[in-house]
């Protein structure tokens, strides 16, 4: 599992500099950002006042945007798990479908490595390359606390990152599983994007529309607490999301254990309709 | 007497409608080089994968080296060398990356500089990134691989698709010397030639199941023959006829004759005896032609 662990997390290195640079840059600019902006705190007070509830609530909804933790809610925490997502949900669709798309798994298997060391050595990757991630992003705001003059400390800006990173690791594990159930990685891909964006929507209009909230209390972002949690860490939400994606990891292993092992133009894994249309058009044809 | 190296019964596996194996019994001996013939879609890839735990039978049992793959698959990947048929490699590693990859996945239990042995019969640069080669030169890595820990057990899937003829010998060379080794070698092929120079025995699979396994040799003595004759006189047609097993296929000009010849030559080598005869040319089948037999008479 060692050398599977190893391995993936080599090949994940370009997507963990460049998302995590990228990211640790943003969080430098913003903390660079906050003293000027409190310095128009009225006029912003009043832009964002003409913006409305309905649009603010897409901000973590929050109205103490100057405060450390609503600057960092507003500014980044609030919408940062859907452009993260993206990422995990990627990572996460392609961790093992996509070398079986490509056809390297069928080698990689066949060496004396068990299915479960194989994915979990993957799975392990992953949560470690998001972990590299938001380290480089923790870095950016860490390395601006004395520009925004806050009374933080830099370990303290880890919680929000800590939340940040169990909601991501559900949203990779989600798509793990789907890839594991669903034809192909790319449809795979699609509906945890969509259900993720979906929850995004849902958990920010259930801000301003009560008759949301039934739903929102069924999806992960609802227990993601973001920038709120440089106040206080609500660590039965985190442990709540954590334990989701561990039970999401724990059957997408089951399922990977018991599948077969894709290779091109072996086998259908169309889904039924598709097969029955493919069907049809043959004997047509 | 050892456990066969590989043995299924009655193995069967569905892709939804597409029955792909329907009920494969084969015995593979310690130590001999088996070859697995058939057309793409017979059932080869499927049953090599089976016999990895790549997929996973709907019925019958398999056991490789005395070993169950699904109870113990990274026991027998340990103890197996094994080239897919659709070879791909993680195309940003170089050569000698991948082969690094891939003996770690190991323990690193294959000799570096048996790697290194391996790779110059072969010809293969270790440094050229794996996204610059040819898939004959990937195929020299594929093979590299599956012999670098010199495993019991060699299942190979189609192993001189894509190289050159020169490099098809060597990869031959290779195998039969793994074999010469004490490794079973399973090949899967449909370039007949090949079964037939280094195979001990063959095994035909069709519309998954196998249709005949027998030894090489056997397998094409059993088959029938094409005999051409010339006579200093006229061509006996009607004796040569009345032989046994014997059909005249053309008398040509009076003087030759064309027979085909079912099993033994004896009885038609005595009716000779009361003849001159000037020219006498046997045509050996090739196994191709054995091959394509079994599917025209099954088909």
């Amino acid at each position: 599992m060692a050398t599977i662990f190893r391995y993936s997390l080599r090949r994940f290195l370009g997507q963990i500099l460049g998302w995590g640079i990228a990211f640790g840059l943003i969080a430098l600019y913003l903390m660079v950002l906050y003293k000027p902006m409190i310095t128009q705190q009225a006029e912003l007070k009043t832009l964002f006042d003409a913006y409305g509830e309905t649009m603010m609530a897409f901000f973590g909804g929050t109205t103490d945007f100057l405060s450390p933790a609503g600057y960092l809610d507003f500014t980044f925490f609030s919408y940062i798990p859907i452009v993260a997502g993206i990422f995990a949900v990627v990572l996460g669709s392609g961790l093992l479908v996509a070398d079986e798309e490509k056809g390297t798994l069928d080698l990689i298997m066949a060496h004396p490595i068990s299915r479960a060391a194989l994915f979990w050595g993957r799975t392990l990757a992953f949560c470690a390359a998001t972990l590299a991630i938001l380290a480089l992003t923790w870095l950016g705001f860490a390395a601006g606390i004395p520009a925004a003059a806050w009374d933080v400390s830099a370990a303290s800006l880890l919680l929000p990152h800590l939340s940040l990173f169990v909601v991501l690791v559900l949203f990779g594990a989600f798509a793990l599983l789907l890839s594991m159930v669903l034809p192909s990685r790319a449809v795979a891909a699609s509906a945890a994007g969509g259900l993720m964006v979906v929850n995004y929507l849902v958990t920010s209009l259930a801000r301003v529309n009560e008759r949301l909230e039934g739903l929102n209390n069924l999806l992960p972002l609802k227990y993601y607490q973001g920038g709120r949690a440089l106040e206080a860490l609500d660590w039965q939400a985190l442990l709540v999301l954590l334990g989701v994606a561990a039970l999401l990891m724990v059957l997408a292993w089951w399922r990977f254990e018991r599948r077969d092992i894709r290779v091109s133009g072996e086998g259908s894994w169309a889904l039924p309709f598709i097969r029955r249309t493919a069907r049809r058009r043959a004997q047509r044809a | 007497m050892a456990d066969p190296a590989i043995v299924t019964q009655n193995l069967t596996k569905s892709y939804g409608h597409v029955r792909a194996l329907q009920g494969v019994d084969l015995e593979v001996r310690r130590g001999e080089i088996f070859g697995f013939l058939g057309p793409n879609g017979a059932g080869k890839t499927t049953t090599i994968r089976c016999l990895l735990d790549m997929i996973r039978p709907d019925g019958g049992t398999v056991r490789v080296l005395g070993l169950d793959p699904q109870a113990d698959p990274v026991a027998v990947h340990a103890r197996t060398g094994y080239l897919p048929g659709e070879l791909h490699f993680d195309e940003n590693l170089s050569v000698e990356k991948a082969l690094h990859y891939l003996n770690a996945l190991r323990g690193h239990k294959a000799d570096w500089g048996y790697i290194r042995l391996l790779s110059e019969r072969l010809d293969l640069d270790f440094r050229m990134p794996i996204k610059h080669l040819s898939k004959g030169n990937k195929q020299k890595v594929g093979l590299v691989q599956a012999l670098m820990h010199q495993p019991e057990l060699l299942l190979l899937d189609e192993p001189t698709s894509g190289l050159d003829p020169l490099l098809q010998q060597e990869t031959l060379r290779m195998v039969k010397q793994a074999a010469t080794q004490g490794a079973t070698v399973f090949f899967s092929s449909h370039i007949l030639a090949e079964v037939q120079e280094i195979a001990d025995r063959v095994g035909i699979i069709r519309k998954g199941r196998i249709v005949e396994v027998a030894e090489t040799g056997a397998l094409m003595r059993r088959a029938l023959r094409r005999v051409r004759l010339r006579f200093r006189d006229e061509a006996p047609v009607d004796a040569l006829a009345s032989v046994p097993g014997v059909t005249v296929l053309s008398a040509g000009d009076g003087l030759s004759v064309l027979l085909q010849v079912e099993g033994e030559m004896d009885a038609l080598i005595k009716v000779l005896a009361r003849y001159t005869v000037v020219e006498f040319e046997t045509e050996r089948p090739s196994l191709e032609e054995v091959f394509l037999a079994y599917y025209e008479a099954q088909a």
